[in-house]
């Protein structure tokens, strides 16, 4: 299978790691890469709030090269797969918005017409690969007690979205017992990180933080398992702020998923990627060291350019 | 021709916000409204229903965009997106807060609003990870303009000017 790659700005140029791991883990689905010149998705908040129309059009042209090469895409930040998966339906919904945004395309010698599907890894891993396939692959189980958080705009909205139920998300769970975790119940599991406002107003958006951090302190989890980068930064490095501001004592790990399923399939160089964690946590080593999973899936559609 | 669209866009938002009756299950379910009372869909709806007018304080800004009212309203309004056009039509009137300013000027000159340093691009080669192709920045700026944004822009950055002064 070959996807367009979407990691984003926020991954690819703040959350490297967590794009590594996600590069690591493909290969062993029989998963290609394509990288396209894409620009911001755009981010859903900021840039739309300014122009709904400049957000739809950017979106639109990312969509477009997708197309172009016959491709689906894949999302890696839950704001860009919300951004992507928005201006597809508006765009396939509204023939006359389409047309709009199809005349400016086209002095860029593209067109919009709606044939790439837009899945993110969380999609890829649940409903295509499945935790069966995942479980069946760890050769170094991660023994700890998590919470996740799914990420608001990969839940939200979602009569558009359909990656889990928004109320009470039950797959990142799954996903993370899958590989050895114990994921935990906590209160606020839905609520968002406050990454959306941080810049207009840093003190609300740590203020929301709290609310959402002290709601996981309450359960007492060794880490937090995320599925979006914006979350992540959010999380690692806004705690210490958070702590600064309000007095709180966060002190969070924090893993993007495919980092810890690349650890537990027991691929090689992961300490690479545990080694950019602000906050480290020490995961067990196998207990048949050296070996490393081999994955096969029989029926590879893809090959390697 | 500015006025006539604006209008069109309240005439917009009042039919969208139509069938709103004030439960109040948006804000209570605002994470933000929760630490920042300021910010409530309520009674910015409340404004285009009763008074039909758009809300001028400027709160909306303060909307993280997490879609919880949406997920809730029993009604099926879309109170994020009411928001999200009140802040549109505020920045065509050159209310945009700086930082929504930042991020437009970013998409123009670079087509990614985390910015791209030797730094990042470095930290990507030490990982291993491929240089990842760049838009055209002509394309981006002619995106950019035919969209209106750069209009929006220029009026936004003279109102800024003007706040200076």
């Amino acid at each position: 299978m070959k996807y367009a790659f979407f990691p984003g700005c926020t991954m690819a140029y703040r959350l490297q790691f967590a794009e590594k791991s996600i590069r690591m883990i493909t290969p062993k689905f029989d998963i290609d890469l394509v990288d396209l010149p894409f620009t911001c998705c755009p981010e859903p908040n900021a840039v739309r709030a300014m122009s709904d129309d400049t957000w739809v059009t950017f979106a639109a042209r990312n969509i477009a090269l997708a197309e172009a090469e016959g491709l689906d895409i894949l999302t890696a930040c839950a704001g860009c797969h919300e951004s992507l998966s928005l201006a597809k339906h508006e765009l396939d919904e509204n023939k006359e918005r389409r047309n709009k945004v199809n005349e400016i395309l086209k002095g860029l010698g593209l067109e919009y017409k709606g044939s790439s599907k837009i899945i993110h890894v969380h999609q890829l891993l649940f409903d295509e690969i499945g935790v069966e396939t995942l479980t069946s692959l760890v050769t170094r189980p991660i023994p700890i007690k998590v919470v996740t958080h799914s990420g608001c705009h990969l839940l939200r909205p979602e009569r558009i979205l359909h990656v889990d139920d928004a109320e009470v998300p039950v797959k990142l769970d799954l996903l993370c017992e899958a590989l050895g975790m114990e994921p935990l119940e906590y209160m606020d599991k839905t609520m968002c990180c406050g990454a959306g406002v941080r810049k207009t107003n840093s003190v609300t958006s740590y203020a929301v933080l709290r609310e959402k951090m002290t709601s996981m302190q309450m359960v007492e989890p060794d880490a937090i398992v995320v599925f979006c980068p914006t979350c992540f930064i959010t999380f690692e490095s806004g705690q210490k702020v958070t702590n600064r501001i309000f007095g709180t004592d966060f002190k969070f790990p924090v893993f993007y998923y495919t980092e810890l399923l690349a650890v537990a399939m027991g691929l090689p160089e992961t300490d690479l990627l545990l080694n950019e964690h602000r906050v480290k946590l020490d995961l067990p080593e196998s207990e048949e060291k050296g070996e490393q999973a081999e994955v096969d899936l029989g029926d590879s559609v893809a090959s390697s350019p | 021709m500015a006025d006539e669209i604006q209008n069109t866009r309240l005439d917009n938002l009042k039919e969208t916000a139509r069938p709103c009756f004030q439960c109040g299950i948006c804000t209570s379910s605002c994470p933000v409204f929760r630490v920042a009372p300021e910010l409530n869909p309520r009674v910015s709806v409340d404004s285009i229903i009763t008074k039909g007018e758009v809300p001028r304080e400027g709160n909306e800004w303060l909307c993280a965009y997490c879609l919880m009212c949406d997920q809730r309203c029993p009604m099926g309004v879309s109170l994020a997106e009411i928001l999200m056009e009140i802040k549109n039509i505020a920045a065509l009137e050159g209310k945009a807060p700086p930082d929504v300013i930042d991020s437009a000027e970013s998409l123009m000159e670079d087509g990614c609003l985390s910015p791209v340093s030797s730094r990042s691009e470095k930290k990507r080669s030490e990982l291993g990870l491929p240089d990842l192709p760049k838009a055209n920045p002509k394309d981006v700026q002619k995106l950019f303009k035919a969209t209106g944004a750069l209009e929006v822009l220029e009026i936004n950055k003279a109102a800024q000017e003007e706040d200076k002064e």
